[in-house]
């Protein structure tokens, strides 16, 4: 990769199918290198960071190639960002146009110590979290779901456009609105809550081997409406007209956490809730491996610096087999096993 | 010379596609059917169906698609024009001919729904598998679709 972040060039053959840790400094550029093989999975930073944010400052692009091996199959991934224009993909050559294509070739697990906000953190990292599994487990969810987002901006203008003001024109215009978001609003709330229920179990196995707490953690979808979509949209019009917004739909449900039936936020300490976190990356990893029959490369960032010993072997005790790619600050962490290890310092890999 | 290009052409006075005479060809044609009306979003929608030979009716131009976050509603696009193009002329089938995505498709809808109380008959055109194609590689959601506008098989 070329001018990625702080990193002016750099080259990293990870170990095939085996976990490699890259030790580095704070500020080395290790979260730089696991941000980039992210991005070549789902063209987006993992920390949320916007593009112009990725190219090293003083360049005006940044250039990711990647030699991805999957049996035999040997794809080349080819990524160029320039601030201000749409990334130029090609694979094996090809130029592709969406970003689906990449995730159909590569998926990505990222642990960060950042994923406390999955527990902690507003209803919208909730569902950023499903909507996210969702997308690496099939391209046709990401779809979906622009579709939803935009549907969703296009009527919530039109609710400010009208300006309280309920003419037979406005009622009319909003009703063919209110069809499209309740046809592609019901089938991603429909597709959160099958999610849902085939995460719950692996997510309650391994809180309960991270904690062995006796009370399970518990999932359940909540829906910020009842009935159908369509019929919640046509009560809440007065209300949307007056506030100006969609108050019904998928951008107002939630994912809920439960240990003995109370709120995990207020239940859990924050040890568990760190344990909850890892649960929730660890059962997303394995539904995305069912989902697409091959396992993400899973990617942990620091994300063992907030974790004690105990729940550092705990977690190394969870992960899956397959291609791991771990950095960390300081020592390795306890009980780890790299099949290989490599020193990062002022972007330099030796 | 595009100089020329540009202070010549006019748009048609009765379906809005790009012309140089008051009237376009395609509506100045007797032989053209009065009674079908393919509505499109952009005169380029034009060119793109008269390239099929499949069509042999009329044309409307609508000037876009709804879409609130660009500022348009109905009252930007030519609908008024549609509806009296409807009420004047012989049009028994109106044809739907947006664009198969969000905006073309709420474009749609909403004409439908103020058409069909007028007594003419309303379709959309079909989306669906390039033809050619190997189902293999379709997209799950032009599949999907495809799927959903199935018909019966001619025996």
């Amino acid at each position: 990769m070329r001018d990625f972040r702080n990193l002016d060039q750099l080259q990293f053959s990870p170990s095939r199918g085996a976990m490699t840790v890259v030790v580095g400094e704070n500020g080395s550029g290790k979260t730089s290198l696991i941000e980039a093989i992210g991005y070549l999975s789902t063209l987006r930073s993992f920390r949320g960071s916007p593009r112009e944010a990725l190219v090293r400052r003083g360049s005006d692009q940044a250039w990711i190639r990647a030699e991805l091996a999957d049996g035999t199959r040997r794809i080349t991934v080819e990524i160029e960002l320039t601030p201000g224009r749409r990334d130029r993909v090609l694979l094996n050559r090809q130029r592709v146009t969406r970003s689906e294509d990449l995730l159909d070739v590569f998926q990505v697990t990222v642990f960060t110590p950042d994923d406390l906000v999955l527990v902690k953190g507003a209803p919208e990292y909730r569902r950023d979290y499903l909507d996210e599994v969702l997308e690496a487990s099939s391209s046709r969810f990401g779809v979906l779901r622009r579709n939803v987002e935009r549907v969703l901006r296009q009527r919530n203008t039109l609710l400010r456009q009208a300006n309280g003001r309920t003419s037979s024109e406005v009622i009319a215009t909003l009703e063919v609105w209110d069809r499209q978001l309740a046809a592609a609003g019901e089938a991603l709330v429909t597709a959160r809550e099958a999610l849902v229920t085939e995460l719950a179990p692996h997510v309650a196995a391994a809180f309960r081997r991270l904690t062995r707490l006796p009370d399970p953690l518990e999932l359940s979808y909540r829906r910020s409406y009842d009935g159908t979509l369509g019929e919640a949209l046509v009560a809440a019009r007065d209300e949307d007209l007056r506030r100006g917004v969609t108050t019904m739909g998928p951008q107002r449900d939630d994912l809920f956490l439960a240990s003995a039936a109370l709120d995990a936020r207020s239940r859990l300490s924050q040890g568990q809730q760190r344990a909850a976190t890892l649960a929730l990356r660890l059962a997303a990893h394995e539904v995305v491996t069912e989902r697409r029959g091959n396992r993400p490369v899973l990617l942990l960032d620091d994300a063992f610096s907030e974790l004690d010993d105990a729940a550092t072997a705990g977690l190394l005790g969870e992960l899956p087999d397959g291609q791991a790619i771990l950095t960390t600050a300081g020592a390795l962490p306890v009980g780890s096993h790299p099949a290989s290890v490599r020193r990062l310092a002022s972007g330099v890999l030796t | 010379m595009i100089v020329e290009v540009k202070e010549k052409t006019v748009l048609c006075s009765a379906c809005f596609n790009v012309t140089v005479s008051p009237l376009c060809p395609i509506c100045a044609d007797p032989r053209r059917d009065a009674t079908q009306l393919c509505v499109v979003e952009d005169p380029r929608d034009i060119v793109a169906v008269e390239r099929t030979r499949e069509f042999r009716g009329r044309y409307h131009v609508l000037g876009g698609a709804l879409s609130p976050i660009e500022g348009v509603g109905p009252e930007q696009l030519r609908v008024r024009e549609l509806l009296a193009r409807i009420e004047a002329d012989e049009v028994a089938e109106v044809i739907l001919c947006t664009n198969p995505n969000l905006e073309g498709d709420a474009t749609a809808m909403y004409l439908a729904r103020l058409l069909r109380p007028l007594g003419v008959k309303v379709t959309r055109i079909a989306s669906g598998l390039p033809v050619g194609g190997d189902l293999e590689y379709a997209d799950e959601l032009t599949l999907g679709r495809a799927l959903e506008g199935r018909r019966e098989v001619d025996a």
